[in-house]
Parts: structure tokens; C-alpha cells; sequence
């Protein structure tokens, strides 16, 4: 099985690739660092540099078409809204979601998904909960639901199962690098169990929440919103400020 | 105290500031015609041209708009998209589709937060925020306004009131340059004018949700109570 993991260099998408690999598939991935052990090519999912891209589309047509692809690659800004320079939210939009979306683009246009496929979108335990004091990463991954919820019919007719990825808070550099100061690391999910999850869920599943504590919340987020919302800037916001 | 609307040539924004000039507010319309280029019967108030897929046009807006606060209200309301699947999207007009329902939001969002205070942000979505499959990356934008408002309206809640309010299909002529061909469904679009009117009604109305779908019902409702004012 051809595999490709954007962001395949840390965190989730390094489990997803060691998982692959341990299993056989022939694995590849994109990413701005190396990964541990896969073919890989350099891009910056933020670039805005039209041969950057070009270059990715050679890339996809000289290794594809692929049979699962997971866009796993992903930044974040945490804080107040209006403290966080303005230029870090721009990053966060073009890397969390223009950039995916540039990317299925290219894998969608150029046939590079093989029928019978599989297209993972990591969005979060955003989509369900909200998120205060990260509202340009809130809005990146709901960019992505609304995007993956948009293409799914369409891909089916031609055989490819478009799915999102909603983890809860994991115990990743990125998690650390964006949780609030001092905060516990308990309770974070181990990526590996993520990546397990990712790799077992069928096809015919759309949203893909692992463990129970999420799957509560992404329930109680759909019963009441709001009110998922509010504990958020309780709980979270308030430790962010 | 000043009403400060994007995307006030055309659609849903030119009929918000109808009503508000007509009603005696103070408001700041920005738009993507030339000055020149505006309707005849265009209402009697300030108004700064820009292109919101420029970064450079986004930032001079807000500091124009910022100039003139505090303001009483911002809606900001321009939206971009195409009505066609992903196979024939082309990557310039994906990064302006989100550069302009996206990016030029936050940036006017970030720098309009101190003279806001006190008062309002409506962010207009669309009812396809939850996933059209004619118009994806119309789709992600707007999906992904609704959860940078669920944000900010907790973040911001107690001082400035924000909501996003998601309008279903409106007969503004931007499904149609958006590239769907009219048809029988086009008669059912709802009247622009007193949608618009919905949607200010909705972000002064003193009680209600964060996010609010302005669709048939509400709109229905609204010309029923109050006609098209």
C-alpha cells in the first residue's frame, strides 16, 4: 500500500509513518524537516511561492497515486486573539488550511488518490468543542471540516473516502509548545494511539475521534455548543490570558 | 457612533447600508468597486475602496476604519467564491477565496479589536458553512469564519458582542457570478433587502446565540413582523 503523511516528520504524522512502516506500506511524506525513515520531499505548506508548489506536483506525479493519505501537518497561536502578532495568524491560516486545501487541489486534479483510497484530514476536538484562545487554529480546522464535509460526496462517486481526524489534546511537541504554561501533560493521548485509530477506522466513517474523554466532549459539543464553548474559556481561555 | 460595513457595493452589504443611512446612523462602507463605479442611488456616506485579496489593501482599510472609531458596529460581510467542484478550482482563485473570506477578516478583526470596544462584530457567513458540495473552498471559508466568531465571542464576550450570522441563498447575483447557472431554485433565493434587515436585526438584538443560521424561517419571519425595514 502507497502511503503519503504530510507532516510525517513529528508528532502524529512520525507515529503514522512509524506505523506504516512497521506494517509494510511503502511510505512517504512531506514535511519542512526529515522524517526518521520514509522517501520525502521538502515543502512548506505555508509557501506562497507558485514553483514551491509546481515542484510538489512533480513530486505527487513521479510517486503517486497513493492508497491513504493523512494531511497531518499543522501549526498553532495561543493567547489573546489581539496579543498574538498579527503575522502568526496569517501562518497559522495558510499552514492549517489553504495550504491542505492547495494540496488536495493538486492530489484531486492530477488523479493522484487512488480509487479505493483514502483522504485523512487532522482537523481537532476544536470542530466540536470551539476553541477561545486559539481562534485562528479554530478557524483553520474548522476550514477543513467544512471542506472535507463539502468534498466527501463527490470523492465517493469515484471511489475515494474523504474522512476527518478530530483528536483531543496530545502528548506532542506541538501540544506543549501551545498549552497553557505549566499545564499538566496527563491526560494527553499518546499519538501512537491517534495514529492507530486513524490507520483502523473504516472507510465509511467520516469523523475519526479517538478515546473517550473526546468522543464525550465532540457529544456534548454537538448537544450544546455554546455551552461547550463557554467551559472552554472557563477551563482553558482563562489559563491562556 | 459609526456602523463600519466590507463588501458594501454589491448584494447583501449595499442593502445593510440602505438601511442603516436610511435610519440616521453614521456608517463607513468599504467595497471592491471604484468610488466611480458605484450605483447611482448609492447612500450618502464615507466609503474607501479596496481589494481585500491584497494584504497592503486589507491593512490601509483598517487603518482607515480604526481612524474613525470607536465604532458602534463592524459587520463584515464581503465574501468571495465559485460555485464549481475542486477539479476545476484553480490555485490563484483558491488563495483569494480565502484571502478574502478568511485573512482580510482577521487582519480587520485584529486591528479594529480596541476601537470596538463596547460594541459589536457580525461576521456573515453562509449557510454553506456546513459543506456544499458544489463549492468546497467556498465551503472551508465560511466553515472556517463560523469557528474563528465561536472563538472570539467567548474571548471577546463582555465587551464586544460578536456573532456570526449564516444567511441562506440570497438573490444578490453572486451565485450566478459565482458561476451557477440560474434556475427554477433561483426564484426561491431570498429577497436581499429584507434579509438584510434580518441580519442587522439580529446582531442588535440584545439576546441570542453566538451563531445564528439568518435563513427562509428567520427572514419569513422577519417581513411578516416588520416588513422590509
Amino acid at each position: 500500500m502507497k502511503v503519503l503523511i504530510i507532516g510525517g516528520a513529528s508528532g502524529l504524522g512520525a507515529a503514522l509513518v512509524a506505523d506504516c512502516t512497521m506494517r509494510g506500506d511503502d511510505v512517504h511524506v512531506i514535511d519542512i524537516a526529515a522524517p526518521v525513515e520514509a522517501n520525502w520531499h521538502r515543502h512548506d505548506m505555508s509557501s506562497a511561492d507558485p514553483a514551491a508548489w509546481d515542484a510538489t506536483g512533480d513530486w505527487l506525479a513521479t510517486h503517486g497515486p497513493f492508497d491513504l493519505v493523512v494531511l497531518s501537518a499543522g501549526i498553532s497561536a495561543t493567547g489573546e486573539f489581539e496579543a498574538i502578532p498579527l503575522p502568526d495568524h496569517q501562518r497559522v491560516a495558510s499552514t492549517n488550511l489553504t495550504g491542505p486545501i492547495r494540496l488536495t487541489h493538486l492530489l484531486v486534479a492530477g488523479g493522484f488518490l487512488r480509487p479505493g483510497g483514502r483522504l485523512v484530514f487532522v482537523a481537532s476536538l476544536s470542530c466540536f468543542t470551539g476553541y477561545p484562545g486559539a481562534a485562528s487554529y479554530a478557524a483553520s480546522k474548522d476550514g477543513l471540516a467544512g471542506f472535507a464535509r463539502a468534498l466527501r460526496p463527490t470523492m465517493r462517486k469515484h471511489g475515494i473516502a474523504i474522512q476527518l481526524a478530530c483528536p483531543g489534546p496530545m502528548d506532542t511537541p506541538h501540544a506543549a509548545r501551545y498549552a497553557p504554561k505549566g499545564a499538566s501533560p496527563k491526560g494527553r493521548m499518546a499519538p501512537e494511539q491517534v495514529a492507530h485509530a486513524i490507520l483502523a477506522a473504516p472507510a465509511r466513517r467520516f469523523a475519526i475521534i479517538p478515546g473517550a474523554g473526546p468522543k464525550l466532549a465532540a457529544v456534548l459539543g454537538r448537544i450544546a455548543p455554546q455551552t461547550m464553548t463557554r467551559l472552554m474559556g472557563r477551563i482553558l481561555f482563562s489559563k491562556l490570558r | 457612533m459609526v456602523w463600519f460595513i466590507t463588501g458594501a457595493s454589491h448584494g447583501l452589504g449595499l442593502e445593510m447600508v440602505h438601511l442603516l443611512v436610511a435610519r440616521g446612523e453614521r456608517v463607513l462602507a468599504s467595497g471592491r468597486r471604484a468610488v466611480t463605479e458605484l450605483p447611482a442611488d448609492f447612500p450618502d456616506c464615507a466609503y474607501h475602496a479596496c481589494d481585500l485579496a491584497d494584504p497592503n489593501a486589507v491593512a490601509r482599510l483598517r487603518d482607515w476604519a480604526a481612524a474613525h472609531g470607536p465604532l458602534r458596529a463592524t459587520v463584515l460581510n464581503a465574501g468571495a467564491g465559485h460555485f464549481r467542484p475542486l477539479t476545476q478550482e484553480t490555485a490563484q482563485d483558491i488563495d483569494t477565496v480565502l484571502a478574502i473570506n478568511l485573512n482580510a477578516n482577521i487582519t480587520l478583526a485584529h486591528g479594529l479589536r480596541a476601537v470596538l470596544s463596547g460594541g459589536r462584530l457580525g461576521l456573515i457567513g453562509s449557510v454553506a458553512h456546513k459543506g456544499a458540495a458544489g463549492m468546497p473552498v467556498y465551503s472551508a471559508s465560511k466553515a472556517a469564519l463560523d469557528g474563528f466568531g465561536r472563538a472570539l465571542a467567548e474571548e471577546w464576550r463582555g465587551d464586544v458582542r460578536v456573532r456570526v450570522l449564516h444567511p441562506g441563498p440570497v438573490a444578490t447575483g453572486m451565485a450566478e457570478r459565482a458561476g451557477r447557472k440560474p434556475d427554477f431554485a433561483d426564484r426561491l433565493f431570498l429577497p436581499p433587502r429584507i434579509t438584510a434587515a434580518a441580519l442587522l436585526r439580529a446582531l442588535d438584538a440584545p439576546r441570542g446565540a453566538d451563531r445564528q443560521t439568518v435563513s427562509f424561517l428567520r427572514v419569513g419571519m422577519h417581513r411578516l413582523l416588520r416588513g422590509t425595514t
